[in-house]
């Protein structure tokens, strides 16, 4: 076998067990959300290997671990409006059509719940936080099958920034602007790769987050817009919209 | 009476009461498991800090994320532990973890043994076909894919530690996890 001679299901393996690097395991994140097929390969090889973790001895963690989680979980005030929203995103993202590949890797985040019973609407109406309706966008990402979705809160001034699928190459950040009716943009936060992140959006941002607000990604040096250059190139580009 | 069915069936119900929006599931699926999660990050992070932030990580995380378990699919703890240990992969390779083993001898001290208890009886799979299958592999690409799964190590590590060139290293283990394949497929 040589070096770029594999098939698919042991490329999957390397990819499960976390032997590749840099570009290869870039190009193997990437197919895991477009591609079904190899998506189901690495989930199989995960749970083949997940029984080699019984060796491991188990190590009861300090008592103020969870003391420090549930503390977090009290900080995440709106994550119970959070999840819900997740819900109704869902629903708006399939109602409005999506391409196959976002398909898919939407398919990852939504899987047990699409079959259940859409929550009474009242349940976010009353609920805390969410008084004002939250706004969604889209961000495909130019000459990938990645999608960045943002969604924000209004009344918690919190930007959730879905990067799900999405991997760090190591040399360059991506970040969100609002483009404000006049003057400059306004930076809304670094993405962080392969996670759910709310970013809190500062006060002269959150007066401009309407429906039909514009929305850019440009991509960075490591850690964001350096503060004495201009913005890099926009890889991606959204309006938002209430749901 | 232990009874692995039931266990796991507690567990599949707590992460589905997490998903819908139950916050007290957590704790539950918290004390069931988080013994069994910091054992892996430890394992991987060889670090008590590192790990528990891990930890904290993985549990936050799956709070946010529950509703992406596919009940129909893995046990619930398969399912667990792959996401534990992928974090502390992630954390591992962000470059700020000296990383490295436990070394075997540094079993650690345990403060108490009833979660461990009950962590054990969620694993119930220690007769699972990957076990007997990795046996069949030669020493080498046996050795590496261990290595790989509990040190977190890329092919370019286990080369360097096995001192062989790269392109060797990748035909061992790739050689391996395809006969891996056909022994897991044999049982499934």
């Amino acid at each position: 076998m040589t070096d770029e001679r594999r098939p698919d299901a042991v490329l999957a393996a390397e990819y499960a067990l976390g032997l590749l690097e840099g570009e290869e395991l870039m190009a193997a994140r990437v197919r895991e959300g477009a591609d079904p097929s190899f998506a189901a390969d690495v989930m199989r090889w995960q749970d083949r290997l997940a029984p080699l973790a019984d060796d491991i001895h188990p190590r009861v963690p300090r008592e103020d671990v969870w003391a420090r989680i549930e503390e977090e979980l009290q900080k995440d005030r709106g994550t119970a409006e959070v999840a819900e929203l997740h819900r109704r995103l869902r629903r708006w993202q399939w109602a409005g059509g999506l391409s196959a590949a976002a398909a898919v890797a939407l398919a990852f985040l939504a899987l047990p719940v699409i079959n259940g019973p859409a929550p009474e609407p009242t349940n976010i109406a009353v609920g805390p936080g969410l008084a004002q309706p939250p706004l969604a966008a889209n961000m495909p990402i130019e000459g990938t099958p990645l999608r960045l979705d943002l969604t924000y809160l209004p009344d918690a001034h919190s930007l959730l920034v879905t990067a799900v699928g999405l991997s760090a190459d190591g040399v360059h950040d991506h970040e969100i602007w609002l483009v404000p009716p006049e003057g400059d943009l306004i930076s809304l936060g670094v993405v962080t790769p392969g996670v759910v992140q709310a970013h809190s959006v500062p006060l002269d941002a959150a007066r401009f987050m309407a429906d039909g607000s514009k929305l850019l990604l440009t991509r960075e040096p490591l850690g964001g817009k350096p503060q004495d250059s201009a913005a890099g190139p926009v890889v991606a580009q959204a309006s938002f919209a209430t749901i | 009476m232990y009874d692995p069915d039931s266990a796991r069936q507690t567990l599949k119900t707590a992460i589905a009461r997490l998903a819908s929006g139950d916050r007290d599931a957590l704790e539950d699926i918290y004390r069931a498991t988080s013994a069994k999660l910091f054992g892996i990050c430890y394992r991987i992070l060889g670090d008590e800090k590192e790990a528990e932030d891990a930890l904290q990580d993985v549990y936050l995380t799956l709070w946010r994320r529950a509703d992406r378990y596919d009940p129909e699919r893995a046990s619930p703890i398969s399912w667990l532990a792959t996401f534990a240990r992928n974090r502390a992969i992630d954390r591992l390779r962000t470059g700020k973890v000296r990383g490295g083993s436990v070394p075997v001898d540094e079993a650690a001290p345990l403060a108490d043994d009833a979660p461990l208890a009950e962590a054990a009886l969620i694993d119930g799979e220690r007769d699972a076909r990957v076990h007997t299958c990795l046996d069949t592999l030669d020493d080498a690409p046996r050795k590496a894919i261990r290595s790989a799964f509990f040190d977190g190590h890329t092919y370019a590590q286990l080369a360097e530690r096995a001192d062989v060139p790269l392109g060797t290293m990748k035909s061992w283990v790739r050689r391996g996890l395809a006969k891996l394949k056909t022994c897991m497929e044999a049982g499934e």
